[in-house]
């Protein structure tokens, strides 16, 4: 079985190039091989996961010397698992693809990057070691960039940045984080890093390298504050990429979060808290988002990040209660498969709805689904399952995650009191959760369109027959483990459980405490709605009805566009530093023009005086001296007319020695850097100069106009200024030109020196 | 006997170009491409079917001075980069220098720098690598100031004044190891070994010499300005010369001086480690800021180059065996990125007419090929696994680790930092070509290149993702490389 590890994760990224030359043959035959490759991939998943789960081994694979340290593969029931949720989620979004794609430009390069990034998440999913897990992992962020920018508009695009920008910051700083690690550590081999964690020392030294590692992972998953690709890319990225991005990628931020808390930080509470805190903020705001969100993908986007939250209080839950991590871990697991089944349908449905609609508002396609029972159905039973309603799967999850949060409390560690707010948080959230899901679903199914209700009322196909079926298969898939937890979840979440170092621990999914916690969560909905949904969230629309009262009430967007932290925060930020940098670098430049210009004249003045002092010293006392003995021979009266007339001559010499340098100067000017010829006068110069120029021209006319009517100022300051900075441009360039060379004498002057020392 | 016709062969046969005076391109180029393949060919036959080291000696001045050609691993690394790469260069060059004219008198240097920089490769004593280093300079020369156009002039004359500069330091430095050295034949662990120990701060100022001097041939700030400048000549110079067999020079002779004459027992924890460790460390962020703020793609690149090769000399100064190694895999693996980067934007230039950054928008439906070519090497640049940059960032960082204390948290950051920046000012033009849509009217015309200039830039390509996926029959040859020196 280990063959099957490699070819999981290799298989697909063979397949993409096969993809790609066939279309460009045929249209039909690529749907086919990139279906295919994804189901292929899937039922090879399928016997990974029935061979571990029937032997009870995990088997491993070891690539040596791939990229250096070489690569570890490893499938134990998790990644067994994920591997086929992979293989699950590319099979439904990959047969899926045709029909929504079925107007799109590029779609072989969708298909290319699809079965790439395919081959890239297993690679993530099933390694063993950080650093395979790493390689996957920026793969995976590259592969996925075309999805986002597939539309190519410019929102796309800027979306993509985004998400290329999260992605690469974030996978550098997890790189330097890596790099850390792996010096504490000495290895990044999940179970050696657990035994030398265990061994070190100071366990707080691992703190900074983990947080370095997280900033990448937890960017990934759309953990606060990094989450700030993910409201933006869904909205533009086609709705199987959506699909996929939210219910799977997501996931494999996560599973880094897991190791690292699984493996690095088993017992460290300050982790735990760190995790926990994160996760609270992340689960909060993303449900807020969501709820003021007026449009259908954004909003299970932000419902993403929500759902991630709970995830991040699973795998904190677990680094708190150390061995006893039973039923977080539980919760973890479940809640991640749900919610990758909750997003894959609820993304179908509304690339349904947009594939037929090209609109996404929710004032737009309201009303859309009325008299679409079979999609009724299928956006209702994710929805309810992701709100957590029992006899839906989600409920089971986030009961688990629920209990395993009380258990930390009950424990009354450090901590505890934080952590009961954050069970409050997580009840209230819970109730949000319903709350938006409500929204939208009256929105698309109950409401009616103001205008266009009739022509969305008519019978019209809106999906083909396997759009149907493959809307209705993850519908099933959260509700019958909802129903039936002990023959479905139990087991699977059981099977999961040797990753998270954790024991199976049996669970009432139905008990009193279980129910009552959901209870309250529905409490908290039926609350919201009517106020703040209905009441704060809509408004009568005064744009189109004028401020009739009878005016239909709208969904307005209230949310402070002041709050994106994207462009109040982090693109300043990114701007600022690099102007900065830009800057220094800049300066630098300068300064160095600056010191080596005077560096050159020194040397260059050096010399001269050199040169002078020669003459001083040498010349004028030897003359001297030659002419007092002449000066003996002959009498007095020549003594006095010769004496001045050699200190001239003396004087004189040196004078054309040293103008002999500048002469040298004006030479090599002349010569080797000649000037260029006089340009035309120009006439409008650089921006400063121009601005500063008309002003003084507009002054000058002013003042022709007023005082000097009879000799009026003709001068044209623009000119004059242009032709001013001009000079000073070529000026600079003259000493720029300078420096090379004084480069030159100083290293002679260097030699010399040299010379002189070691004689 | 072989290494001297080696280095000697392509000497002459640029040296007799002019004397044809070719009128026919076509007999030119089978003339050119004939020698330069001969050359490689020697090369690898030296290279291959010796083991060990190969010493030949051909002058004796003194008991110290002599001339003498060497061969080791280290050797061979750098000298089959070189003859792997000469070869495809020239063909990309001939398709190049149509458009610049006189070639005769441009093949003719281009040939002997080839002998020149395998001189460099194969020097057994620092009297022959100084020989063919400041030989170097002078045969390089007229291929910067090719045209004799005035800012080529310019460039050529601040070109030739930087190294005149940082040759006379090297000098000084090289003197210091003839007259306290052993030998002045390069020795694994170097020739220093007995030095008197009131001679050693000397010897490290010495070091520092030789490290600046050598720097401005790799262009470590604040001595890169000339290679800046140096971006004006023709593009198979910049990409040739430019980012592989000048600056590359530079560093080998770095490499070689550092570990094989000065030693790296002498220099460790001591300020001639930690200035060239701190000039290295700022010219990589200096370098990748200034790329990203250059908008002229060309000269951007250029910076890059900066960058980098402050890379290698930041392993090679970290002292450490993993250092070397990061320094030695990066040299091999940025030669052949570069080169293909280079060698893009050299065709973009020519076909398209485009040297700024912005005007790559949708660049890639008019040059699919060409831009399909630019992606791995980016990528690897930026040090995206599994591609080989990452090896190489890998290996430095864990190299700069090894040095322990802030120097490893800087290097570390200075790695990452620098990473990120590549991403900007690479990737970002990179996926502009792929998904932007260009601004203004686009022509529709196709405008990839003949097969002359796509063979090179492909080979290289190829050889980038080669390198990429055997690494580990790459490695154990370069570990063996750093056991040697360590010992």
């Amino acid at each position: 079985m280990p063959i099957l590890l490699p070819c999981l994760v290799f298989l697909p990224m063979l397949w993409a190039p096969a993809a790609y030359l066939t279309g460009r043959k045929s249209k039909k035959a690529r749907d086919i091989v990139v279906s295919a490759g994804a189901l292929v991939h899937f039922a090879l998943a399928l016997t990974l996961l029935a061979s571990v789960l029937s032997t009870k081994e995990a088997p491993s694979f070891t690539l040596d010397g791939f990229c250096g340290l070489g690569i570890r593969f490893r499938a134990d029931g998790f990644r067994a698992l994920y591997a086929c949720v992979a293989g699950l989620m590319w099979s439904v979004t990959g047969l899926f693809n045709p029909e929504y794609f079925a107007h799109y430009r590029n779609r072989n390069r969708f298909g290319f990057f699809f079965l790439l990034t395919l081959g890239a998440t297993c690679g993530v999913f099933l390694s063993d070691d950080l650093y395979t897990t790493f390689i996957f992992f920026e793969i995976m962020s590259l592969t996925s960039y075309p999805w986002v920018a597939h539309e190519e508009t410019p929102g796309a695009l800027r979306a993509a940045q985004t998400y290329l920008a999260v992605a690469v910051i974030g996978g550098m700083v997890t790189l330097m984080g890596l790099f850390l690690l792996h010096h504490a550590l000495g290895t990044l081999q999940f179970e050696e890093m657990r035994q030398a964690a265990r061994r070190l020392a100071d366990p707080g030294s691992l703190l900074l390298p983990g947080v370095l590692v997280l900033v990448g992972f937890g960017g990934k998953a759309g953990m606060f504050p990094l989450h700030i690709w993910l409201p933006k890319a869904h909205p533009v990225a086609p709705a199987p990429a959506s699909a996929l991005l939210s219910g799977i990628l997501t996931k494999t931020g996560i599973y880094g979060i897991l190791v690292l808390t699984v493996y690095v930080f088993r017992t460290d509470t300050r982790w735990g808290l760190l995790i926990l805190a994160l996760g609270c903020v992340t689960m909060l705001l993303g449900a807020v988002l969501a709820l003021f969100s007026v449009d259908l993908k954004r909003t299970l986007a932000c419902s993403s990040m929500s759902q991630i939250g709970f995830i991040l209080i699973g795998a904190a839950c677990q680094s708190l209660l150390g061995e006893e991590s039973s039923l977080a871990a539980q919760g973890t697991i479940l809640h991640m498969l749900n919610h990758s089944l909750f997003k894959l349908g609820l993304f179908l449905c509304a690339g349904t709805v947009y594939m037929n609609l090209h609109q996404l508002n929710l004032n737009d396609i309201r009303g859309w689904g009325r008299k679409k029972p079979f999609l009724a159905v299928c956006f209702l039973l994710p929805a309810l399952g992701i709100s957590g309603i029992p006899l839906w799967s989600g409920f089971l999850s986030k009961s688990l995650l629920h209990e395993g949060l009380l258990e930390y409390i009950g424990l009354g560690a450090e901590g505890a009191g934080f952590s009961s707010v954050v069970e409050k948080v997580f009840i209230v959230t819970g109730g949000l959760t319903l709350t938006y899901m409500t929204k939208l679903f009256v929105a698309l199914f109950v409401e009616k369109h103001p205008t266009r209700q009739k022509e969305f009322d008519r019978k019209t196909p809106y999906l083909s027959p396997v759009g149907r079926l493959l809307l209705l298969l993850p519908a099933l898939l959260v509700t019958v483990p909802g129903v039936l937890p002990a023959l479905t979840a139990r087991p699977l979440s059981y099977a999961a459980l040797p990753f998270m170092d954790a024991v199976p621990h049996d669970v009432d999914y139905f008990s009193l405490e279980n129910l009552l916690g959901a209870f309250k969560s529905v409490l908290v909905a039926l609350f919201c709605y009517p106020v703040v949904v209905r009441g704060l969230l809509m408004a009568p629309d005064m744009e189109k009805h004028g401020k009739k009262k009878a005016a239909p009430r709208v969904y307005v967007n209230r949310w402070f566009r002041r709050f994106d932290m994207e462009d109040t925060l982090y693109r300043p930020l990114i701007h600022g530093l690099l102007t900065g940098l830009g800057l220094l670098a800049q300066g630098l430049d300068r300064l160095l023009e600056g010191l080596m210009l005077p560096l050159g004249l020194l040397a260059g003045a050096d010399l001269a005086r050199g040169l002078d002092q020669l003459l001083e010293r040498f010349l004028l006392p030897a003359g001297q001296s030659v002419l007092t003995a002449l000066a003996k021979v002959l009498d007095g009266f020549t003594e006095k007319a010769l004496k001045p007339a050699a200190l001239h001559l003396g004087t004189f010499t040196g004078r054309v020695m040293d103008s002999s340098v500048d002469a040298m100067t004006l030479g090599l000017r002349r010569t080797l850097f000649r000037a260029k010829k006089p340009r035309p006068v120009p006439t409008v110069g650089n921006r400063l100069t121009f601005a500063v120029g008309s002003f003084l021209d507009r002054i000058c006319a002013f003042l022709n106009r007023t005082v000097f009517k009879r000799r009026p100022i003709r001068t044209r300051f623009v000119s004059v200024l242009a032709a001013l900075a001009e000079d000073a441009e070529e000026n600079s360039r003259h000493f720029a030109r300078t420096i090379s060379f004084s480069l030159l004498v100083f290293a002679l002057g260097f030699l010399a020196l040299l010379f002189l020392v070691l004689r | 006997m072989l290494l001297l016709i080696t280095v000697l062969l392509p000497i002459l046969c640029g040296a007799l170009l002019p004397a044809f005076r070719f009128k026919n391109r076509r007999l030119r180029e089978g003339y050119v491409l004939f020698s330069v393949l001969l050359t490689s060919a020697l090369v690898f036959l030296c290279c291959f079917t010796t083991r060990g080291n190969v010493t030949f000696s051909f002058l004796h001045f003194t008991q110290k001075i002599t001339c003498s050609l060497h061969l080791d691993d280290l050797g061979r690394v750098f000298t089959c980069m070189i003859a792997f790469l000469w070869p495809l260069a020239s063909l990309y060059a001939f398709e190049y220098m149509e458009h610049e004219g006189r070639q005769n008198s441009f093949f003719a240097w281009y040939t002997l720098a080839f002998g020149i920089t395998l001189g460099i490769s194969m020097a057994g004593d620092v009297v022959t690598l100084y020989l063919f280093y400041e030989l170097l300079t002078l045969v390089t020369l007229p291929l910067v100031m090719h045209g004799m156009g005035k800012e080529r002039v310019a460039a050529g004359l601040k070109y030739l004044y930087y190294s005149l500069f940082g040759a006379g330091l090297a000098f000084a430095g090289i003197m210091l190891v003839l007259a306290y050295g052993e030998t002045s034949a390069f020795v694994p662990g170097g020739v220093l070994r007995g030095l008197d120990e009131s001679r050693v701060p000397l010897m490290r100022l010495g070091y520092l010499l030789v490290f600046v001097g050598m720097g401005v041939k790799a262009a470590v700030f604040p001595f890169h300005g000339w290679l800046v400048s140096a971006s004006a000549a023709p593009t198979p110079v910049t990409a040739l010369l430019h980012a592989v067999a000048v600056v590359k020079a530079g560093v080998f002779g770095l490499i070689r001086l550092t570990w094989f004459s000065f030693g790296p027992d002498l220099l460790r924890d001591s300020f001639a480690q930690w200035i060239p460790f701190a000039l290295a460390a700022f010219t990589i962020l200096y370098g990748s800021v200034n790329a990203v703020r250059e908008t002229h793609f060309k000269r951007r690149l250029v910076y890059s180059t900066i960058s980098n090769l402050s890379y290698i000399l930041l392993g090679t100064v970290m002292l450490t065996p993993r250092g070397l190694e990061g320094a030695m895999l990066h040299m091999v693996y940025h030669a052949f990125m570069k080169i293909t980067l280079f060698g893009v934007c050299g065709t973009v230039q020519i076909r398209a007419g485009l040297t700024e950054v912005s005007q790559w928008h949708g660049l890639a439906r008019r040059m699919p090929l060409c831009m399909a070519l630019f992606v791995p090497s980016a990528l690897a640049m930026t040090g995206i696994p599994p591609l080989d940059g990452f090896h190489s960032k890998w290996t430095l960082a864990m190299g700069a680790l090894e040095t322990g204390g802030p120097p490893a948290v800087v290097g570390c950051a200075v790695l990452a930092l620098s990473a990120v920046l590549t991403a900007v000012y690479l990737l970002v033009p990179a996926f502009h070509a792929f998904f932007s849509v260009p601004a203004g009217p686009s022509p529709q015309d196709r405008l990839d290149p003949s097969l002359q200039m796509l063979l090179p830039l492909s080979v290289w390509t190829l050889t980038t993702l080669v390198l990429s996926f055997s690494y580990a029959a790459f490695m154990p040859f370069v570990s063996s490389i750093v056991r040697s020196v360590i010992r």
